[in-house]
């Protein structure tokens, strides 16, 4: 088990599936699914529409350990429907939430002493464009429950977020992601509300070009996320690194992790709209426009810069209030 | 009057006590720029003699800083403004005892969320996230919230403004209201599945068709009502039933993971729980290796 273990670490995390993900990111051999391919918990709406179906429904659901403490993932597998979220897939995140919250409340009422080392986290791998368009209506639904769940686990349980796949996080995941307290990504993570894709059919081609691929990364991916502060830690394509980042969040104090959030109180709402004045006045038409702003001279050389460099050089976008 | 669609203005008039909403003022919050998120409505009424806050979609007018802004479209300021309103409430009842906090009435009819390049380098996901959060925050804090739709309700729209409801409310079918993630002409598309033979499965399958009936059928939306009069009186009558229902610690019969459970019970989603039990069962044989 441990070796195999090993060898998932310095894989690519964008070219593993999703099994492997959730396996590499916790402690060797640690690792339980549940609701697993074994369950045959496949979804009952794909054959009706004379789809294939997977018997995990495109997400891996478990829990594990980070040291002593329990972790609850769910690692979206972007190649089965684009990791969409259709009945089975939603029921299996918004379950692994609302178990990790129930967990800590039994640990509390076990030990009112609980060290926060030991408090349950959730970790959610996003690899998905959103509600599954086959059973569009009971995806939705799922993703209203996500954000309940959510807000159960605030002020307790730790959610971080890892975007490193290849489909990215769009559509209604976009927002549930906005929503963790933590986001981790590579630079070929991609995080965004409404796809490139979608804004060029609705809007046209002078509004967004999704064809350019330079300027799709560009504007959605993790380096833009970083100078944004919309993902807190931006690492390099390995399993490892995402697991060491993992640790990185863990290791803070509770009331340190809340403050990495972008969104859930007042005084951040401020403040974002605050950057949106400042995004208003500069008017980009590409998000080098921003990078220049935050104080990158060069942001051209941004772009195509190593990571570690480009960790060294970047200047993240600071509103002063 | 055969519909609301593009009529949130109206549609407030007609469910709050008469002249009884002030607009842009919530407790301390008090918006005077006409021009800040102008697609949202916000402010502060009376539902039968009680002070409410009210957040509505304003179909008619576009933000001038943001193009693909307009007709309902929830943007940027309009996310943000919403969210505003929902914090400044439960700052203005934070003495409150939880029975008294002011119900929060959500007045839906959007067809969706800014979809620019602009809003995607600001972070749109954050804006309609932003707004959720509160909404979750003020419903597990005691506020009762009620969402109506009066017109469009549209998949990523709905889910900011709508989903996150203790009970959400809709104008039947027969007043041209839209319930949806996409027409199924565009689901058609997508999937390459031949459209009248999905015509004919939304029959039968409520998972993917288009419509309010659906959403009922499937627990996402808890009553239909069947005339517009009848808004105002519906209305009031859930902001009264979601109080009890908090009242008498039943929250969980209320919000998205009320909806889940109706969805059960009214046959529209069936796998969801047997999903949950299976995992929670499964854990239940290994808990102990895990929480120490």
């Amino acid at each position: 088990m441990s070796s195999d273990w090993e060898t998932l670490q310095n894989r690519s995390f964008l070219e593993s599936n999703a099994r492997a993900r959730a396996i590499g990111l916790v402690d060797p051999g640690t690792f339980t699914e549940l609701a697993g391919p074994r369950c045959r918990l496949s979804s009952p709406h794909l054959p009706l529409l004379g789809e294939a179906v997977e018997f995990d429904d495109g997400v891996v659901t478990g829990v594990g350990l980070y040291g002593s403490r329990p972790l609850f993932i769910a690692s979206q597998e972007g190649r089965f429907v684009g990791g969409s979220v259709g009945e089975v897939h939603g029921a299996k995140l918004v379950n692994i939430v609302r178990m990790a919250h129930q967990a800590y409340a039994r640990m509390l009422a076990d030990n009112p002493e609980l060290p926060e080392e030991r408090r349950p986290a959730v970790v959610i791998s996003f690899e998905t464009g959103g509600v599954r368009l086959h059973e569009a209506n009971a995806g939705l639904l799922a993703h209203a429950e996500l954000m309940d769940q959510f807000q159960d686990c605030k002020g307790k349980v730790p959610i971080i977020g890892i975007i490193g796949g290849r489909v990215g996080c769009f559509g209604g995941m976009g927002f549930v992601a906005a929503a963790t307290d933590a986001i981790i990504m590579s630079p070929f993570g991609r995080l965004g509300l409404t796809g490139p894709e979608v804004i060029e059919e609705e809007m046209g081609k002078d509004e967004f070009d999704a064809s350019d691929r330079a300027l799709v990364y560009r504007v959605t991916g993790g380096k833009h996320k970083y100078v944004m502060g919309d993902c807190n830690l931006l690492v390099t394509d390995t399993i490892a690194a995402f697991r060491q980042g993992l640790g990185k969040v863990l290791a803070m104090p509770y009331v340190e992790i809340d403050r990495l959030r972008r969104i859930g109180s007042l005084e951040k709402v401020l403040t974002q709209l605050r950057t949106v004045a400042a995004l208003v006045e500069i008017s980009p038409h590409d998000s080098r426009d921003v990078w220049t702003y935050a104080g990158n001279a060069a942001a051209d050389k941004l772009v195509d810069m190593k990571l570690d460099e480009f960790l060294k050089t970047v200047k993240r976008l600071e509103i002063a209030s | 009057m055969d519909n609301l669609v593009g009529q949130g203005r109206l549609a407030i008039d007609m469910i709050v006590d008469p002249d009884s909403f002030l607009e842009g003022v919530v407790g301390s919050l008090q918006l005077t720029d006409e021009e800040f998120g102008p697609g949202a409505v916000i402010g502060t009424a009376s539902l039968n003699g009680v002070i409410c806050t009210i957040i509505a979609n304003d179909a008619m007018t576009m933000n001038q800083k943001f193009p693909v802004v307009y007709a309902g479209i929830i943007g940027l300021e309009e996310g943000y403004k919403m969210a505003l309103a929902v914090y400044h409430s439960i700052e203005a009842d934070r003495d409150r005892a939880p029975g008294e906090k002011r119900a929060l009435v959500l007045i839906v009819d959007t067809p969706g969320n800014g979809a620019g390049k602009l809003e995607e380098i600001a972070g749109m996901n954050k804006a309609t996230g932003a707004y959720q959060m509160a909404l979750a925050e003020a419903r597990k804090a005691g506020h009762p919230i009620v969402a109506i739709v009066v017109g469009r309700a549209i998949s990523g729209g709905f889910l900011c403004h709508g989903l996150q409801a203790d009970h959400v409310l809709s104008l039947a079918a027969a007043f041209n209201t839209m319930i949806h993630v996409m027409p199924l002409t565009s689901i058609a598309r997508i999937t390459r599945l031949n459209i009248e033979w999905l015509q004919d499965l939304a029959e039968t399958n409520p998972v993917f068709a288009a419509g309010p009936d659906f959403f009922y059928r499937l627990g996402g939306v808890e009553e239909l009502v069947d005339s517009i009069p009848a808004m105002r009186e519906r209305v009031i009558a859930h902001v009264a039933e979601v109080r009890a229902l908090k009242a008498a610690g039943k929250e969980d019969q209320l919000g998205p993971w009320g909806r889940g459970t109706l969805g059960e019970a009214r046959g529209g989603r069936t796998v969801r729980g047997r999903v949950m039990q299976t995992m929670n069962e499964e854990f239940a044989a290994v808990a102990d290796r895990y929480l120490k």
